[in-house]
């Protein structure tokens, strides 16, 4: 029981720290939960969500990252407003 | 009812009325993002209803996990008894991250509670035909 309550703490009262790369890679998983919840609510058969989810995640991640590398171009071309 | 049992805890309206699977898949999906939000931000700062309202108001949509989430941190010291600083407090951009995963888990909580209340809608109306196709009493009405 000490155990779990330790495990449990150390998971969710203290904050994790969050390096700089590592924060462009916690869209994924969010997109992916997305297109999940939307997927399941779409699909009549439960076996087509895998492969429909799977699409929609990857043109949100697609889009989003499109998304950023554009306005990084735009940030370096014309600078911070 | 099926809609108030989602805001009770997401997903569990789909069960509710019969679609078991689909409740179990968005029961785990969006356990998994609000409890991974908190996993990254702490319990003590994920939720701020005076720093950030209106993405607290987007966490509000989780029910039962948000209220979860407020009864551990009343329980927790908020500081630290000896220098008085404050305790696992998450910096920049953890906060931020996890706000962001907690509130879209509310939001698309919000999809979910439409759609059951949509679909628990829908089963009234399918019934009804078989009833009026029955014969009347008597064979006339």
């Amino acid at each position: 029981m000490i155990g779990w309550s330790g495990m449990l703490a150390s998971l969710f009262v203290d904050p994790t720290f969050v390096p700089g790369a590592m924060r462009s890679f916690l869209l994924l998983p969010l997109c992916l939960s997305i297109s999940i919840v939307y997927k399941t609510i779409k699909c009549d058969r439960l076996k087509d969500v895998p492969a429909a989810s799977f699409v929609l995640w990857l043109t949100i991640v697609c889009g989003m990252y499109m998304v950023g590398i554009g306005m990084w171009a735009a940030y370096l071309l014309f600078g911070a407003p | 009812m099926a809609g108030l049992l989602g805001l009770f805890l997401p997903g569990l309206g789909h069960w509710y009325i019969g679609r078991r699977g689909q409740g179990l898949v968005l029961i785990a999906v969006l356990t998994a993002t609000f409890w991974g939000g908190v996993a990254i931000g702490g319990v003590r700062s994920t939720i701020n209803s005076e720093k950030h309202r209106a993405w607290f108001a987007a966490q509000l949509l989780n029910g039962g996990h948000t209220l979860a989430v407020l009864a551990w941190q009343s329980q927790l010291p908020r500081r630290d008894p000896q220098t008085n600083l404050p305790l696992g407090r998450a910096v920049w951009p953890s906060d931020e991250i996890a706000m962001v995963y907690t509130g879209i888990a509310g939001l698309l909580n919000v999809l979910l509670i439409l759609d059951v209340t949509g679909r628990a809608g829908e089963r009234s109306p399918r019934a009804a035909p078989a009833i009026k196709s029955s014969p009347p009493e008597g064979g006339r009405s």
